[in-house]
């Protein structure tokens, strides 16, 4: 531990810390929630089906859970008492709840083009990220380390164009999509994507920090530029690429007003377009656009979990500018 | 050092061969006196399910199969010609359209309800949509109804096939009139004040816990959407005068027909809070979902009907908008049709309008409204008596006669997106119908000039 | 180049052809960002000052400028955005700086806990958050009436009221941690020189003191980078507009980037929308170097 620089009581810090965690994490469990709640579900005493999705006041996490162990503690003391017809009975209520639970998802895929549209996410997101990692180190690879005329003017141009918002080209990216005839299709998203700047920037920061010698040393041996990029260069910029792979990956997965402009065709649809559509379309219930939106951030959160680390590097690369 | 980049530019290569492949547009060929060939392309929304199939969307089978079949039978017959079916679901289609037609990505054929949505008259102007009078007999247009045909009709061409007719109706819950103890109207027929009525008896607390469980009536208000239009007519008001050089919503005519609506809520508490909003998932899940049934009477365009019939089975009645003053039902309502779009070539335009009358014939719209859910706008099909067994729809078919329709003017989406502005105003209670609609005037009076 | 004479007397040319290979090093990504974005955004100039129409268009000089500054929608759009970003980029920079001093100050494992923690919420799309606010604040059945009950409150129509819709797409953005501030103030502050707080301590400064003077001066590079990142962001705000009110009731959460939307791809007035998007270019240029020249000079 440090000399804190910010010194309080630690069980007052713990207790804010642990405060602003849960309201921060609330709508993403909210999500999960709300995609695992019972929905239609044959309410006995009633006798008429209920929901605990349009509940008030809300119910705070999956009713399955209390009804499922219920039925099993049920089932259990029927057995006990060797009632097979009521034991039988419960064990047939929980897989009911089971399946109600999941049945969003289940709907999702089976019915809706839930399927289709996380592939068309995941391969177009595969794509740009390869294109991006090899064009961008390719590019910040001679930018950082060969000096040739018009380096500078290069580079200043690509930089100066990082500062321009994107809603700025809409329309002319979309007259342009449009005069190369990619109107819906995938390559309208693709090469857009493999457009973006911001990945040369980072690339050539990270260039800066591999020694010359190295690159001399090859040269010597007879190394072929080529061969030199892609046997000592690309190995040393792996910590770099990882962070851009990912963070390009995140913006591609997410990115939400291009594809609804350019993707008419409900087949090539990728997941967020998907998800307006759903809720566009009027009736499925939260239920299902909680299941929705749930699909759509699980592979996200599964990321980030698995590479951290990089997420941490990526930001604090492209952060740290001056 | 050649070679050395292979990698790169063969991945470059590819990428441009998929702008090539796509760049190849099926023009495709025909000598003159041969038939021709070549890829049609044609979108359409899902419409309904063969029975017994449960698979595809909603778990009610392939909504796509009718046409599908369509066109392999077209297929069979016209070799050498290949129609692709890209599947757009309703709510983005006028969106989508809009967008192919600033693309010039447009579809050879699309369903376009000409009545007020992606299509407007600049686009006939402009030469996006192909006319297709030459194909029709003066027998055959005399087939179609009067209103069905004037909707696609502009300077006396005719710029698409209408297929099918809607019209909105008040949609009621027999089960909540009868708990509440509320006779419907006879035949569907009654006043403002009997409406009224109804929406304050049918506002009730079930299980006496002091909050009210079940609502008289509710609808939203959104741009693009007029459910809630109907009840602004009933005392003679319109939003534009009938030359569309005025805005005309903020005589009092229409300004009390649309007070008193949102007194509904606002006065009365007949109507949920959400009534005015723009959620239209959530007011018709309030109305036909099992679980909930929160409000008994609501309007909704055709397509509810059929759905209160097979996919949220429910206990109701099809009834006409109240009258007002004018003492005569009104209604709003669309036509539907297939529109061809620009085409360069005069041999590939005759296959595209043939396989559109293929699809439209009176035997397909009688087909389509049995199924589907819509009123036939030939009345060849409607003599086929296509709501024999169904009097829900046939009711509303009756309705299509009190039809007017919104006003054809170029600049109607912005219009329409004004004056909604200003009713969610007043139906939140933040203006009176008065004020808003003199704020709406100046608005609509700018975008008229 | 500052590698001076030596070089020069060969001619550009010499360099050029002696280089060659560097140059098909760029080509992949110059000829990307030539096509994708250099020509777009010449092409957005021209086109603010053209009307554009299917097949062709014409030259329309100031006409499309002069109609958006004359466009009550464009006013509205202009001040909710300015309100919106005024509100949430002071509170998000400064709520990450106060998570961030508390999350430096706990344990290792706990650090690393905490940082997922809050950065996690933010690896998810916002079409996602969107979709859930929406839910959240539905009247009847929403998880924040049934919270504000808890204290007596009655139910509000979050997104259903003028004095309230835009207030709630901004508590909502408020409520999203700023998860890259929080991080990389973190970063900053693990780099701050030990002795600098050691002299503090010997001054008998107290903690909070140390946190003020110290700490706080310290991260003004990251400060700065911050605020400029997150303004620019919220001036782009729309994925929220489109998905939970779409600009209603009335005209009360209208945005800039959800009317050039709706410009450009509703009503398909390309030169207009393209003249919104280059006057709001030009305020985020403005906004953003008048923050650069606030915050570098108060030192």
């Amino acid at each position: 531990m440090k000399t804190t620089s910010f010194k309080m009581k630690k069980p007052i810090v713990y207790t804010l810390l642990i405060v602003f965690s849960v309201v921060s994490l609330l709508p993403l469990y909210w999500v999960f929630s709300t995609s695992l709640q019972l929905s239609n579900y044959q309410d006995e005493e009633l006798d008429r089906p209920v929901s605990y999705v349009n509940s008030n006041p809300p119910k705070m996490y999956p009713m399955g859970i209390p009804e499922y162990f219920e039925h099993w503690k049920k089932a259990r003391d029927a057995e006990e008492q060797n009632d097979m017809e009521q034991a039988a009975y419960h064990r047939e209520t929980m897989s009911h709840i089971v399946d109600n639970t999941f049945s969003g998802f289940k709907t999702l895929f089976e019915k809706n083009n839930m399927g289709r549209w996380f592939f068309n996410s995941f391969y177009i997101g595969v794509v740009v990220t390869v294109g991006i990692l090899l064009f961008d180190s390719m590019a910040g690879y001679v930018l950082a380390k060969k000096r040739f005329p018009g380096r500078n003017l290069i580079f200043w141009l690509i930089i100066s164009t990082m500062m321009i918002p994107g809603q700025v080209t809409l329309v002319p990216m979309f007259i342009m999509i449009r005069e190369l005839n990619l109107m819906d299709t995938h390559w309208a998203l693709i090469f857009p994507d493999l457009s973006m700047v911001f990945g040369v920037f980072l690339m050539r920061q990270f260039m800066y920090s591999i020694p010359n010698e190295l690159l001399d040393a090859a040269k010597i041996d007879g190394a072929s530029e080529w061969k030199t990029y892609w046997k000592i260069v690309m190995p040393l910029a792996k910590p770099g690429l990882a962070a851009l792979g990912i963070f390009t990956f995140m913006n591609v997965w997410n990115s939400f007003l291009w594809p609804i402009i350019v993707l008419n065709n409900s087949d090539l649809y990728t997941l967020p377009v998907g998800l307006k559509t759903l809720q566009d379309a009027n009736l499925a219930s939260f239920k299902l656009l909680m299941s929705g939106a749930a699909i759509a951030a699980i592979p996200m959160i599964i990321v980030f979990l698995i590479f951290q680390r990089h997420f941490v590097k990526g930001l604090t690369l492209g952060g740290v500018k001056e | 050092m050649k070679g050395q980049f292979k990698l790169v530019y063969v991945l470059m290569l590819v990428m441009f061969a998929g702008i090539l492949s796509a760049c190849s547009d099926d023009a495709g060929s025909s000598n003159s006196g041969e038939e021709w060939t070549g890829k049609i392309t044609i979108w359409d929304g899902p419409r309904w399910a063969e029975e017994g199939d449960d698979s595809g969307e909603d778990g009610e089978g392939n909504k796509y199969f009718w046409l599908e079949e369509k066109i392999k039978e077209f297929e069979e017959s016209h070799e050498g010609v290949e129609i692709e079916l890209v599947q757009v679901p309703w709510a983005e289609m006028p969106d989508k359209l809009g967008v192919s037609i600033a693309g010039k990505s447009w579809p050879d054929i699309a369903p376009v309800d000409i009545s007020g949505s992606a299509v407007s008259i600049e686009h006939i102007e402009q030469g996006v949509i192909e006319s297709v009078d030459e194909f029709f007999t003066d027998d055959e247009m005399n087939d179609f109804y009067e209103n069905a045909r004037e909707a696609y009709t502009f300077d006396g061409e005719l710029y698409g096939i209408p297929n099918s007719i809607t019209v909105h109706s008040m949609l009621l819950n027999l089960d909540l009139f009868e708990e509440a103890g509320v006779e419907p109207p006879e035949n569907g027929e009654w006043t403002w004040n009997e409406f009224a009525d109804a929406a304050e008896k049918l506002t009730f607390d079930r299980d006496g816990d002091g909050e009210i469980d079940v609502y008289g009536f509710s609808t939203y208000i959104l741009p693009g959407y007029y459910e809630a239009w109907p009840f602004f007519y009933i005392n003679g008001g319109q939003p534009l005068s009938d030359d569309l050089s005025e805005f005309t919503f903020d005589d009092p005519a229409a300004v009390e027909a649309i007070q008193q609506l949102a007194d509904i809520k606002l006065e009365k508490e007949a109507a949920p809070v959400s009534m005015g909003g723009a959620d239209v998932g959530g007011t018709f899940q309030a109305w036909a979902s099992e679980e909930q049934r929160t409000v008994a009477m609501e309007p909704w365009a055709t397509w509810a009907i059929t759905s209160a019939q097979t996919a949220y089975p429910t206990n109701f009645m099809v009834a006409n908008y109240p009258t007002g003053e004018s003492g005569e039902p009104v209604t709003i309502g669309g036509v539907g049709g297939w529109t061809m779009f620009h085409q360069d070539n005069d041999a590939k335009k005759e296959v595209v309008a043939e396989f559109m009358k293929h699809i439209s014939s009176a035997e397909e719209q009688y087909v389509m409204s049995k199924e589907y859910g819509i009123f036939p706008a030939l009345k060849s099909a409607a003599d086929k008596d296509p709501f024999a067994d169904n009097p829900e729809m046939a009711r509303a078919q009756e309705m299509s006669s009190q039809v007017v329709m919104l006003p054809r003017h170029p600049e109607w989406k912005k219009i329409d997106e004004v004056i909604q502005r200003e009713l969610q105003l007043v139906f939140n209670g933040e203006k009176t119908a008065k004020d808003a609609m003199d704020a709406a005037k100046a608005g609509v009076q700018d975008l008229l000039e | 180049m500052k590698t001076s004479t030596g070089v020069k007397k060969h001619g550009t040319l010499f360099l050029i052809k002696k280089n060659y290979s560097a140059y098909l090093f760029l080509l992949p990504k110059l000829i990307l960002f030539i096509t994708f974005i250099a020509i777009p955004v010449v092409w957005a100039f021209i086109l603010s000052f053209q009307e554009y129409k299917v097949f062709g268009s014409v030259w329309a000089g100031l006409d499309n400028y002069k109609a958006v500054f004359e466009s009550e929608a464009f006013r509205k759009a202009l001040y909710n955005t300015a309100i919106y970003t005024v509100v949430t980029v002071p509170f998000n920079v400064v709520s990450a700086l106060v998570i961030a001093s508390l999350i430096h100050s706990v344990s290792r494992t706990a650090q690393n806990f905490f940082r997922a923690a809050f950065y996690l919420p933010t690896v998810a799309s916002m079409v996602i958050i969107a979709m859930v606010w929406r839910w959240m604040y539905n009247y009847e059945f929403g998880l924040f009436n049934y919270i504000i009950g808890w204290f007596g409150a009655d139910p509000i129509n979050w997104l259903g009221q003028t004095d309230s819709a835009l207030w709630a797409i901004i508590i909502m953005q408020c409520m999203i941690p700023f998860g890259v501030g929080i991080i990389l103030y973190l970063a900053s502050m693990g780099s701050i020189s030990e002795s600098l707080y050691e002299a503090a301590t010997i001054d008998g400064a107290s903690s909070f003191q140390k946190w003020a003077r110290i700490t706080i001066p310290m991260l003004k590079p990251s400060t700065l980078y911050l605020v400029l990142l997150s303004t620019i962001g919220s001036f782009q705000v729309f994925t929220q507009i489109i998905l939970m009110t779409g600009g209603g009731p009335g005209f009360a959460t209208e945005t800039i980037v959800h009317l050039i939307y709706k410009t450009g791809f509703r009503d398909f007035e390309f030169g207009l929308a393209a003249a919104q998007s280059v006057i709001l270019f030009g305020i985020i240029l403005i906004v953003s170097i008048f923050q650069f020249k606030v915050l570098q000079h108060d030192e």
